[in-house]
């Protein structure tokens, strides 16, 4: 299923634009969304969800529209949503809670329901704790009920809002591979401040700020607009002040920083290959390499 | 039709779980036997109790309904709001499922659980007044009144204790409902405007004196109509039977207006 928004704003009652004239398509597959905090993530995926209404502008999802009520209906008919902010009933049991949802989902066969939340439970790894009521689960079993109920229908999109926040390691590699399965030709929208994941699963991605887009493209892509913008620099004196510091390592001679920085931060900087991480946070700080994008400023174009 | 089942029965089971739907109408009951002077102890006194059997189950679901709609609507004022302090509210809105069949699940589903206690509470000592009087009877009467006074009553309640709380914290809506329902029941209507004795009475004045010909324990009480001096007597005419069915339609069509009010209001407030 293809996503196509054209124009979106989504300015909350106070004035927030969260969302701020977005354009953009996101094709079958794993999309990865990246954005500070505020930059509208959640809300994009609360429009596409059918839960917000935009203040303007046009989504389509496949070839329903979600400004009308019909088109909402028909895409909340095939879809999968995890919230960020999720939150269960803790007077009922894993097994009740996704029956629950599988029924407002529309699986109204009992037995196809049942063994549908059975194999989901399986999934994420809680049968055993199925019969337990959710009040005493740890916030990492809760996130994985709201896995298993984002996969109840089978949905052909599937929006996942910071999936992984609260799983240990072994979950969130576990999750993550099963996204990646999972996606096959089917929509996955994935938001995570986690960059590793979405270089891990998605071959395309954007980044937000402010509600606007700063980066469409592959993963390649935004690590390249990091590249000859990397230096590690070694020093026992304070850190240098030019540019943004990755990582901080305390080192023989004191300590040893990874810097995005457009040119040398210090006189005895050594460049590095850039990662994900360091395009991403070169697009974010607004130094990344112009190429073909709107955020940059136009006399940098090459 | 599937939405408002399964919101129905899920709504239901979560409620009838809750220790205190349970706990409160017990406690409610054992603290009224102990003030005394009800009619739950004059009821299996030979020499208390009314002769008639229809006065005295009809006065006891007066003296019940008075009683327990206090917990009953507090027990429901925290259910359409905990979705959304639940942040259960994201997963739900984001199913194809009818919302506006959730929301009458959820007051029929979480409204029938309540009330349970309080319908195993009246027809408990219905039955035993029963046994006690050799009166089969009295079943039928308690019957007839719990559908026609109890259930427009309560359904009037939880149709407030849902939605109000969209508009003001729980708590409050619990202080004032506890308030005004003292107030509309103890303060008599010619000192104070109340509902009392109109046609929306939610105590059910018009069906107790025109369906069940009840004019008190004693005989003596005007339950519906006109008095001297109140405010509101333009909702009071004298009551007939025809009335009586009017004042319940009333009730309901207030709740389902309340209900959709709410309704609307939480679709305006998540957009
Ligand atoms: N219900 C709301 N009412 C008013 N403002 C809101 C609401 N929800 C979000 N906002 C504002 O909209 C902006 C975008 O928020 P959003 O939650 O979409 O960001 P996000 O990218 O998901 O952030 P995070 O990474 O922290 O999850 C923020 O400025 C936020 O304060
Ligand atoms: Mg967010």
């Amino acid at each position: 299923m293809r996503i196509e928004i054209s124009g979106l704003t989504k300015t909350y009652r106070g004035g927030v634009a969260a969302i701020d004239g977005l354009d953009l398509a996101v094709p079958t597959g794993m999309f990865g969304l990246l954005g500070a905090n505020g930059a509208g993530k959640t809300t994009l995926m609360r429009i596409l969800a059918g839960i917000v209404r935009p203040t303007s502008g046009r989504v389509t999802v496949g070839e329903h529209d979600l400004g009308t009520g019909a088109g909402r209906t028909a895409v909340q008919r095939d879809l999968g949503y995890l919230p960020q902010d999720l939150g269960v009933y803790p007077d009922l049991t894993a097994r009740q809670f996704l029956d629950y949802v599988a029924l407002l989902k529309g699986m109204d066969d009992r037995t196809v329901r049942r063994r549908r939340v059975g194999e989901l439970l399986e999934v994420v790894a809680l049968t055993e704790h199925a019969d337990r009521r959710l009040r005493g689960f740890s916030g990492g079993m809760r996130q994985r009920v709201g896995i298993a109920q984002a996969l109840l229908a089978d949905p052909q999109l599937l929006i996942v809002d910071e999936p992984t926040a609260g799983l240990d390691p072994e979950e969130r590699i576990r999750f993550r591979t099963l996204l990646s399965q999972f996606a096959g030709r089917r929509t996955v929208l994935l938001s995570t401040h986690i960059v590793d994941d979405i270089g891990q699963t998605c071959r395309e991605v954007a980044v937000l700020a402010k509600g606007r887009l700063i980066f469409r493209g592959t993963v390649e892509e935004l690590t390249r607009r990091a590249q000859g913008q990397v230096w590690s620099v070694v020093t026992d004196g304070p850190a240098p002040t030019e540019g943004t510091v990755v990582s901080a390592l305390p080192h023989d001679d004191g300590m040893r920083y990874r810097i995005v920085a457009p040119s040398a931060p210090s006189p005895g900087a050594l460049p590095l290959e850039p990662g994900l991480e360091d395009g991403y946070l070169a697009v974010a700080t607004g130094r990344g390499n112009a190429s073909r994008q709107p955020a940059s400023p136009p006399g940098r174009r090459p | 039709m599937t939405t408002f089942v399964a919101s129905l029965r899920y709504e239901f089971r979560m409620q009838v779980r809750k220790r205190t739907v349970w706990i409160v109408p017990a406690l409610t009951l054992v603290l009224f036997v102990l003030i005394g002077g009800s009619l739950l102890r004059d009821l299996f006194d030979p020499g208390e109790r009314p002769v008639d059997p229809r006065t005295a189950v009809v006065g006891l679901a007066v003296q019940l309904h008075a009683l327990l709609s206090i917990g009953f609507g507090c027990l429901l004022a925290d259910r359409l709001i905990r979705d959304d302090r639940l942040r259960v509210a994201s997963i739900l809105d984001a199913t194809p499922a009818s919302p506006r069949a959730r929301l009458l699940g959820k007051y029929v589903g979480a409204g029938a659980a309540t009330a349970i206690p309080v319908a195993v509470a009246y027809f408990g000592f219905a039955a035993a007044y029963a046994v006690d009087t050799g009166e089969p009877r009295a079943l039928g009467w308690a019957l007839a009144a719990f559908g026609a006074v109890f259930v427009p009553g309560l359904l009037f309640v939880a149709a407030f204790a849902l939605a109000a709380p969209l508009v003001m914290p729980a708590p409050l809506f619990r202080v004032l409902f506890v308030g005004y329902w003292l107030w509309g029941n103890v303060v008599s209507p010619d000192m104070m405007p109340t509902l009392a004795r109109t046609l929306v009475h939610p105590l059910g004045g018009y069906p107790l004196a025109a369906l069940f010909d009840f004019h008190g324990i004693d005989g003596q009480e005007a339950w519906a109509g006109p008095i001297p001096g109140a405010t509101l007597n333009a909702l009071r005419p004298d009551p007939t039977p025809a009335l009586a069915w009017l004042s319940i339609a009333l009730l309901l069509i207030i709740a389902a207006a309340v209900l959709a009010g709410g309704h609307a209001l939480r679709a305006r407030r998540v957009r």
